[in-house]
């Protein structure tokens, strides 16, 4: 089979993304990205009117030259852009010139060819969504607000995951992905299964522990009680035992992979499983937009939400999708809601076992199955990659295990210049009296005498000083600096997190592309109203429990 | 037997779903993304 499709849709692209990182670079579409970006904007200008101003002066009186403008996190943002743009960009026209003019023939070149223009068809919807629509939305949401009395994309968490997946969807049902791009779309779970590895390097031992525990627990109980309650309820609706077995896996652990898994052990029929694959789905995708309101609502965190999306939704790739949506920006509900993934991944050997002895006592005659085969053959191998890049990281191979955050505590990187000035030591000598516990008075006497905050046990006390009612702004001001020049960003952590969310939005965007209303529609049968009645209950019990156990934390 | 549903790799809506092939090379692609992130920071 030849894979590569002729066309000039990917020379195209690259052309698109080549013009949109030159225009960018001379700063042509600034006006534009000022309206996109607004608050970094005024920023911006902002700095640059006082750099100028610093310049003029240093002009004016001979002074020794400014040191150049740090860039403003608009630059940032833009730099970054331009680097995607034009880095993509160029592979594209130069494998789209390649495709024009290239005779292919079958092997492995003609496919990695031909899976580059559907790739770069999902990046370039990427692009459009992460640069574009997100921040587009995010504004009209803000300026809609005193109209509608709420933030319309806020709540409906129309921010670049969901908007990412309806253009999926859309584009798969309505207007028909394009012959060239078929291909390519295949990628998409290859990118989410790198993004849940990567996701390994941003745990630390402690947090991993806990939440284990907490997802143990969770798992356990739902995960085990939805497969009794679906084996329980299937034969009472005179479902076929295979049927039930199916569905007891897809609805119990982690959805289609897990209907997949099992069916050899109930000798599940083609039916059985597209009736559980269009149930998983429909439920799947109603989840994926449904929670992250819900929660937002609930004012829940990402702990409590992390957890609640993990247990409650019932296929994997819908429960990133819904931890992304309730919190686009970062990454700590993902990172909870994978670990509860992946811990209802770990009990699907034991479902598995169950399932087989149920059948077997059920249906005299069953053909006996290698269990030992079965197992070994579906085990999700990549969650030992992420196991692997867990251990890594905690051994300090990327980064300090103390800065897997992002954000972490240094007080002897504080450069010279961040150091409190003399009016600052001052400001904090004159509110000592107000400051009532011996712990705090110590960690100010410390401050005071090291003009930085010494430890990050004093760093704490020192922000409940900042809280002090009545403490002059001058002290707090003092206070609010020592905090922010002692606590630094891992460049490293940063650029894991940035890779991961590209990663998860390339991949989530390809898997709305899959989300056909012809595979929902396959829904049917006992598996449909067995299916919906556990899966209610388990969204709903999953809430439950979670509003009532589970707290959030932070370590 | 019943038959069991074939995949086309990277077609289910599942991430969990196992293909060898590709979760190797989603561990090969994180690696080089690890690696090329400590080379260039």
């Amino acid at each position: 089979m030849i894979y590569t499709y002729k066309s000039p849709a990917l020379l195209i692209i690259g052309i698109l993304m080549l013009a949109w990182g030159g225009l960018n670079q001379t700063g042509a579409v600034d006006g534009l990205q000022g309206w996109l970006h607004p608050s970094e904007y005024k920023a911006h200008v902002k700095d640059v009117k006082k750099h100028d101003e610093k310049v003029q002066a240093a002009m004016e009186q001979s002074a020794p030259a400014v040191k150049a403008m740090k860039a403003s996190k608009f630059q940032t943002l833009k730099k970054k852009e331009i680097n995607l743009s034009l880095l993509f960009g160029a592979i594209s026209t130069l494998v789209g010139l390649i495709i024009l003019s290239w005779k292919p023939k079958e092997g492995n070149l003609d496919y990695y060819i031909g899976i580059l223009p559907g790739m770069m068809f999902i990046l370039g919807i990427a692009f459009v969504v992460r640069w574009g629509l997100d921040p587009m939305f995010g504004k009209w949401g803000k300026l809609l607000e005193p109209t509608l009395g709420w933030n319309f994309a806020k709540i409906f968490n129309l921010n670049y995951v969901v908007i990412g997946i309806v253009i999926g969807m859309i584009m798969v049902n309505v207007v028909k992905i394009p012959a060239f791009a078929q291909h390519g779309i295949r990628t998409a779970r290859f990118c989410l299964k790198t993004g849940v590895i990567l996701l390994g390097t941003l745990y630390s031992a402690a947090e991993l522990a806990q939440l284990g525990i907490i997802s143990v627990a969770m798992i356990g109980f739902f995960v085990l009680g939805s497969v009794g309650a679906v084996l329980w309820f299937g034969p009472k609706i005179n479902s076929p035992n295979s049927a039930t077995g199916v569905l007891a896996a897809g609805v119990g652990v982690c959805g289609v992979s897990a209907s997949v898994a099992s069916a050899p052990v109930v000798q599940a029929k083609a039916v059985d499983i597209a009736y559980t694959i269009g149930t998983i789905l429909i439920w799947g995708v109603l989840c994926m937009f449904l929670f992250p309101t819900v929660g937002h609502i609930l004012g829940m965190g990402p702990v409590q939400f992390g957890s609640w999306a993990g247990t409650g939704i019932l296929n994997s790739a819908q429960v990133a999708g819904a931890a992304l949506a309730f919190d686009p920006k970062g990454i700590e509900t993902l990172k909870v809601a994978e670990i509860f993934n992946i811990t209802r991944v770990l009990f699907l050997p034991i479902v598995v076992l169950w399932l087989a002895a149920w059948y077997v006592k059920r249906e005299e005659g069953a053909e006996k199955v290698n269990l030992g085969q079965v197992l070994v053959a579906k085990f999700p191998l990549f969650v030992i990659g992420f196991l692997i890049m867990f251990g890594l990281s905690t051994m300090g191979a990327f980064a300090p295990a103390d800065q897997y955050k992002g954000k972490y505590f240094n007080s002897s990187e504080v450069k010279s210049e961040k150091l409190l000035k003399d009016e600052a030591i001052v400001a904090l000598q004159a509110a000592l009296p107000m400051v009532k516990s011996e712990k705090q008075t110590a960690a100010m006497h410390n401050l005071i005498a090291n003009k930085k905050v010494m430890t990050r046990a004093e760093d704490g006390e020192l922000r409940s000083v900042a809280k002090i009612e009545g403490l002059p702004e001058a002290a707090t001001d003092a206070l609010h600096d020592a905090h922010k020049a002692a606590w630094h960003t891992s460049k490293v952590i940063l650029a894991f997190r940035d890779w991961i969310a590209w990663l998860f939005a390339y991949g989530l965007i390809g898997l709305g592309m899959q989300i056909t209303v012809k595979s929902m529609k396959q829904a049917g049968g006992k598996p449909l109203i067995v299916g919906s009645v556990v899966g209610l209950v388990k969204a709903v019990g999953s809430l439950i429990i979670v509003l009532l156990f589970v707290k959030e934390f932070t370590f | 037997m019943g038959k069991e549903l074939s995949f086309v790799r990277g077609t289910s809506l599942s991430i969990f779903v196992s293909d060898r092939f590709e979760d190797c090379g989603a561990l090969v692609a994180a690696l080089i993304i690890s690696v090329g992130v400590m080379f260039f920071l």
